[in-house]
């Protein structure tokens, strides 16, 4: 299995905080800091609050995976023909049911990939930046 | 509103092209005035339009096909095939209704070939350029992959049942002369197509075409001096569901949970019918996966049955529920969702040959649009 190679484009630097945490060994969603409830993705305007500003919070490492595929053609622009296939998971942490973190599969040792199977993150370097990976328990 | 006020008159549309020499606007005023033809009408009779926020306006494309008296324009706000397979309508008998026009015209075209790619836009949206791009969650048939895999878990799926949607709108699609891949599909074929994101293969996944399309809609009294059989607009309904773009496809509780039971059942109670009703159905299949959970959504079959409907032979050329009769997007042509309504107009006309449905009356049309969707029930008067 591959590692797709594709740089990060913070548009909205909010996002960021994302970053912030992997970088650290973290997984961060964001929650509100009114109420505590996750939301995640970010949105630009956190629903009926325009004034409220997100918080990044940590969240347990270990968790489920929603779904997956395995990508043979990569749809990305550019050239990513050495890098497939690869496996695409939308990853569910303990602590935030519900919310998705979209992240590759790694360390799967021949593991096929399914839905509902138990996951721990794992931050994995790819060139000079680094994305969400998860391995399956 | 009430159903079987308005009539689709007229429909016309350019050859389904993988690639077309043509720019866009050549295509869809070719497409607009084999439209207008169709309907029996001269181009100074059309009053009124219908765009799409990605194509062309009236102050542009008007003129080109003749257009005197633009006195009613308006443009679709959701996406792909809800628009003009559904909310155009909407939008049209409303005008038509109201007075402020007689005739109007829906135009909508594609150039799949265009430079950026059908994915471009995806690109654009900032979650998934931070998110989802980095670690190769991106473009459609990747998206619409992991729903069916999902989807395989809550419901059972084989690779069979899954081949079988393909399969199916491809037979149809072999005997529409005018369809983009015609070529006989089996299993075998099916299994020679390339893997594009697992489980979806090329063939399960909607064709690039360059091609446009145009409808004509008119009060139902006015079509009764026109050309054709009177086809009327029986039901429309649109749903939506408040994930936008950026979050759609990884945030959903349910990715596959498109709004389509919320359309049928408008579209149905505006047409007092029911769906043991329909005589056939068009139903947008950008994916395999999204094909078979509309069809559910329609009620032609139930939740969690759509593959085995496939699969057991029901939406085929001589079936109980014919399903998307000149091939479908994945075989037909992909002109999003206006091709599908206009094959839905020609088989309740009548006379389509090999591929009519016999005595077609009344007919469903589903069109998918990000987070939106529509449900049209098309009659015969």
């Amino acid at each position: 299995m591959g590692i797709p190679n594709y740089p990060i484009h913070l548009d909205d630097p909010q996002l960021q905080g994302f970053y912030d945490g992997l970088a650290m060994g973290e997984l961060r969603l964001t929650a509100d800091p009114d109420t505590g409830e996750w939301v995640w993705y970010p949105p630009e305007v956190v629903p009926g609050k325009p004034d409220t500003v997100l918080e990044w919070r940590p969240v347990s490492a270990q968790g489920t995976c929603y779904t997956f595929t395995t990508v043979v053609r990569c749809l990305l622009p550019g050239d990513h023909a050495t890098e497939v296939p690869f496996t695409v998971v939308l990853f569910e942490s303990d602590d935030a049911p519900g919310c998705r973190v979209p992240g590759v599969l790694v360390d799967d040792d021949g593991v096929e990939p399914a839905c509902g199977m138990r996951l721990r993150f794992r931050p994995v370097p790819v060139g000079d930046h680094v994305i969400a990976g998860f391995a399956p328990v | 509103m009430k159903g079987g006020m308005v009539a689709i008159t007229g429909v016309g549309e350019t050859p389904f092209l993988r690639r077309s020499e043509e720019p866009l606007m050549q295509m869809m005023v070719r497409a607009c005035l084999a439209a207008i033809a169709d309907a029996g009408l001269k181009p100074s009779d059309i009053d009124g339009y219908i765009g799409n926020r990605m194509t062309p306006g009236s102050d542009d494309l008007g003129p080109l096909i003749g257009m005197t008296d633009r006195a009613f324009t308006a443009v679709t706000d959701v996406a792909g095939g809800t628009a003009p397979a559904g909310q155009a309508l909407i939008l049209a008998q409303l005008a038509i209704e109201a007075g402020l026009a007689r005739h109007v015209i829906i135009p909508y075209g594609i150039q799949s070939t265009k430079p950026g790619g059908v994915y471009g836009f995806h690109a654009k949206e900032p979650l998934k350029a931070a998110l989802e791009m980095p670690v190769g969650f991106f473009g459609q048939p990747t998206y619409f992959a992991s729903m069916a895999n999902r989807y395989a878990y809550d419901h059972g799926l084989s690779e069979e049942e899954l081949a079988s949607v393909p399969i199916t709108y491809r037979k149809w699609a072999e005997i529409t002369p005018w369809a983009q891949r015609r070529e006989p599909m089996g299993i075998e074929e099916y299994r020679q197509s390339r893997m594009i994101s697992t489980p979806l293969r090329a063939v399960d996944c909607c064709l690039t075409t360059d091609a446009a399309c145009a409808y004509i809609v008119s009060a139902v009294e006015r079509a009764k001096d026109l050309p054709h059989p009177v086809v009327q607009v029986q039901g429309v309904g649109v749903g939506t569901n408040n994930f936008p773009h950026g979050v759609l496809f990884t945030q959903n509780p349910c990715t596959y949970e498109y709004p389509g039971e919320a359309s049928a059942k408008k579209a149905y109670t505006m047409a007092g019918v029911v769906p043991a009703d329909l005589d056939l159905a068009q139903v947008y299949d950008g994916f395999s996966i999204s094909a078979i959970v509309q069809t559910e959504m329609l009620g032609l079959c139930g939740r969690g049955e759509g593959a085995k409907f496939y699969a057991a032979g029901h939406a085929l050329p001589g079936g109980r529920m014919p399903v998307n009769t000149s091939g479908g997007h994945m075989s037909g042509g992909y002109v999003p969702g206006i091709n599908l309504l206009i094959e839905g107009v020609r088989q309740l006309r009548g006379g389509q040959g090999e591929r009519q449905v016999p005595d077609a009356r009344l007919c469903a049309v589903a069109g998918l649009g990000g987070n939106s969707h529509s449900t049209t029930i098309l009659a015969r008067d």
